[in-house]
């Protein structure tokens, strides 16, 4: 029999339960405390509680630990059944002492375990974890606390979107994700940009066009498109916002009435499969044409003009699919249509003039 | 003879950290990425082949993970087929880039995904050196060469919709002032009708021609349609066999007159083939083949999580059982453990891999005791030691695991070097 002694603060919470607090090496934790997994025993009884191990999450936390600043304030929460003894000391101090038997550890891991498999992953033999324990009478009222302990609501996608550009230290995952919605930020609230007040966010709900939409055009360039080559500068941002915002003005100015303050249920250039694909549009006019400022942006969007169907009229995306103006949904198969339609009617327009130019 | 390879996105990651199984800091998919012909010097091949199904989406095209996304559909067409693969400058401005249209993704269709005119198009803007007109494949090659009106209406069909388009496709093609080489396909029922299709393509124009429908032959079948094939058309015209499966026993096809050939099946079966996963150049001039040393992650491979998932195994139990494996196959790399602590510790953890199947323990028990008569024989071996490729230099051991994309993409670029090297030897043998 192995035994953990621990000086753990106590606090007063609901009569007739002890919850403490104490700080151990994850090794050891691990050592008392197990990881019961959810699954079923063979006559189908469920046991365990804990969801399954995500590699991804897992090594996400491992990098950033492997950090020498790396902080982990917040504690990983035991509950224990049997096997615990708690005396008290004195201005709510108690010593803990854990009896952990050759073939079982009394305690049951409630919270933290994709941290304390990370942690037990890497070398990093001095670090410690908060321990919050608390004691269960039995096993039932252990995955009750289960279930109240884990049943916080995740926090909405585009509140940590709108966050993102002013958060450092984060997972490598979320890099490109708050470059684009950094610059979304400077689209949306830098006077003179084309989208001043357009996009909708958090802080803005009265923008009409979606910052998700904005975030996978800026995205998209920056991994494949115009963006990209302005990635080596050190303003890279500026030359991004100022791009996307020159594009717009010319968006703008061509497309005048199904532009300006239109709904996106009343304009497809408004709709975030419209913004996607214009993208596209503006890679191709900065890649082919060199277009940079919206004066240059403009010719190339006037012969696009008369192929589109933004606001009425019909989309001849293919031989065999014609669809009217808004049969066009923000689904990634109808944006590679859409995009494909107008790259190509982009391209073939800007031929014909040439062929005339050049004789 | 030149041999394609037919891209499907297969780069690696050059700063792959194997120890802690992590891409470098900071790397890019695709930017940060290498393709075999950068990794490695000499290429690994002659030519890619690029099939339009893979990069469009379409009615009818099947969903294959390996698809372009849109932007990168989109960054192809604007920089050019050549640019995107990094295929470019001097080392490779002769290069063979082919393209085609992906007939196995429509195969269930009643017609072919495409028109001639858009793969005309696509073609074009690619910047392809080759380009097939867009078949639609016949299955069933009947060696008895029954007439036209012995088979099926479907089949009949297909055929015809083959040469029609072939006829379109080619005026396009001359009409845009020949931007790229066309290729005809031949598709048929049978060696005959194959032949017949040749001869017409050959009338209408044709100076190279593909020849489809061969995957699931056998040797001797693809014989006898190059033959008839060969019979009816002039000795100039060139000939690609499309998807050639037996690209093994290219040694048997030397005399047929074949200009180029595209297999996949070096790389894929580094990591698709049961047991054939390393290619090594035997003393004999034939290839070898060696089983690579399965150690998956336990958290992260589907059959592994099933179990846990079903209370199975304890997943910091297989945790531990994976490090094991890990730690011995390399101290046995370095001479610091025997094959038999070595082949232990692998077969505790590959164990795991084959219990919980519902097979029963006395099948069970079979299979594992095959498996590791085989990864013996590649302890025994090493031939990953003796291997002197781009890949085995760096990463050494770590190419015979089959563990993770980086290490079995790694594999497959070693085996396409060594199928390279075996395919000259074999043309020069027989020159
Ligand atoms: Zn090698």
């Amino acid at each position: 029999m192995t035994t953990y002694r621990f000086t753990a603060v106590r606090a007063q919470q609901a009569p007739g339960h002890d919850v403490f607090v104490f700080a151990a090496h994850p090794a050891d934790v691990l050592s008392f405390a197990a990881i019961e997994r959810v699954a079923r025993t063979d006559d189908g009884q469920l046991k365990g509680f804990q969801r399954h191990q995500v590699a991804s999450h897992i090594r996400d936390i491992r990098d950033y630990l492997t950090r020498e600043d790396a902080l982990l304030p917040n504690a990983v929460i035991i509950a224990f059944i049997e096997g615990v003894t708690v005396k008290d000391l004195s201005d709510g101090l108690v010593q803990v002492q854990i009896d952990v038997t050759q073939d079982s550890r009394p305690g049951f891991v409630v919270d933290g375990q994709q941290r304390l498999t990370a942690l037990s992953g890497i070398n990093k033999p001095e670090f410690q974890v908060f321990v919050s324990a608390v004691i269960c009478k039995d096993y039932n009222e252990l995955r009750q606390q289960f279930v109240l302990i884990n049943n916080t609501r995740p926090l909405p996608k585009t509140l940590i979107y709108e966050l993102l550009p002013n958060v450092e230290g984060l997972p490598e995952r979320f890099t490109q994700r708050k470059f684009s919605a950094r610059i979304v930020d400077m689209l949306n609230f830098t006077r003179g940009s084309s989208l001043h007040g357009e996009v909708r966010q958090h802080t803005n709900p009265t923008g009409m066009i979606s910052d998700t939409a904005m975030q996978r055009l800026i995205m998209n360039s920056a991994s494949d498109g115009a963006i990209r080559s302005l990635m080596r500068f050190d303003d890279r941002e500026e030359r991004a916002f100022q791009l996307v915002s020159e594009f717009f003005h010319a968006v703008a100015r061509v497309y005048g009435s199904a532009w300006y303050g239109m709904a996106p249920r009343f304009s497809r250039l408004r709709h975030g499969a419209g913004i996607v694909a214009m993208g596209f549009v503006m890679d191709h006019l900065h890649s082919l044409e060199g277009a940079k400022e919206r004066g240059q942006f403009e010719p190339g969007l006037r012969l696009l003009a008369p192929h589109t169907a933004w606001t009425s009229g019909q989309w001849p995306l293919e031989a065999w699919d014609t669809r009217p103006w808004n049969g066009i949904q923000n689904t990634p198969s109808d944006i590679d249509l859409l995009t494909r339609y107008l790259v190509s009617s982009l391209k073939k327009a800007l031929r014909k003039p040439r062929r005339i130019a050049n004789g | 003879m030149k041999f394609l390879y037919s891209d499907t996105q297969d780069y690696v990651d050059p700063g792959y950290d194997f120890l802690n199984d992590r891409c470098r800091p900071g790397r890019e998919r695709y930017w940060s990425d290498v393709y075999a012909h950068e990794f490695m010097d000499p290429a690994p091949y002659d030519g890619l082949l690029v099939s339009m199904s893979a990069v469009r989406q379409a009615a009818g095209v099947a969903t294959s993970k390996v698809r372009y996304s849109t932007r990168e559909e989109q960054r192809l067409l604007r920089d050019g087929a050549r640019q995107f693969l990094r295929y470019g400058g001097p080392r490779f401005k002769d290069t063979m880039l082919l393209g085609d249209c992906g007939a196995f993704a429509y195969v269930e269709h009643p017609v072919p995904a495409y028109a001639p005119e858009e793969v005309v198009e696509f073609y074009t803007e690619a910047g392809f050196t080759h380009g097939i007109s867009p078949d639609h494949i016949i299955f069933a090659c009947d060696l008895t060469n029954p007439s036209e009106q012995a088979v099926d209406a479907a089949t009949r069909q297909r055929f015809a919709i083959t040469l029609a388009n072939a006829e379109v496709f080619l005026g396009l093609v001359k009409r845009e002032g020949m931007p790229f080489e066309p290729l005809g396909p031949v598709q048929g029922w049978s060696p005959k009708s194959m032949a017949e299709a040749a001869h017409r393509l050959e009338r209408m124009g044709y100076r190279y021609l593909a020849i489809g429908g061969l995957v699931p032959l056998k040797v001797d079948a693809i014989k006898a349609v190059l033959t008839a094939i060969r019979e009816r058309i002039r000795p100039e015209t060139e000939i690609h066999l499309l998807g050639f499966a037996k690209a093994d026993s290219i040694h048997e096809f030397t005399g047929f007159g074949i200009t180029s050939f595209d297999s996949t099946s070096p790389l894929i079966r580094a990591f698709k083939d049961e047991k054939a996963n390393y290619y090594r150049e035997g003393s004999d001039g034939r290839l070898e083949y060696y089983t690579a040393i399965r150690i998956p992650q336990a958290t992260e491979n589907a059959r592994l999580m099933q179990g846990i998932k079903r209370g199975q195994f304890s997943a910091e139990d297989l945790l531990l059982r994976e490090r094991r494996a890990l730690i011995e196959v390399r101290a046995y790399d370095r001479g610091a453990s025997s094959a038999e602590a070595t082949l232990d510790a692998v077969m505790d953890y590959h164990q795991f891999l084959l219990r919980g199947d519902g097979t029963g323990a006395a099948q069970q028990d079979k299979a594992l005791r095959k498996t590791a008569a085989l990864v013996q024989r590649t302890l025994k071996h090493q031939p990953w030691k003796e291997c002197d490729c781009a890949v085995c230099r760096d990463i050494g051991v770590e190419v015979i695991i089959f563990r993770s994309s980086n290490r079995n993409k790694r594999r497959g670029m070693h085996n396409l070097s060594v199928y390279h090297r075996h395919l000259s030897k074999t043309i020069q043998g027989t020159a």
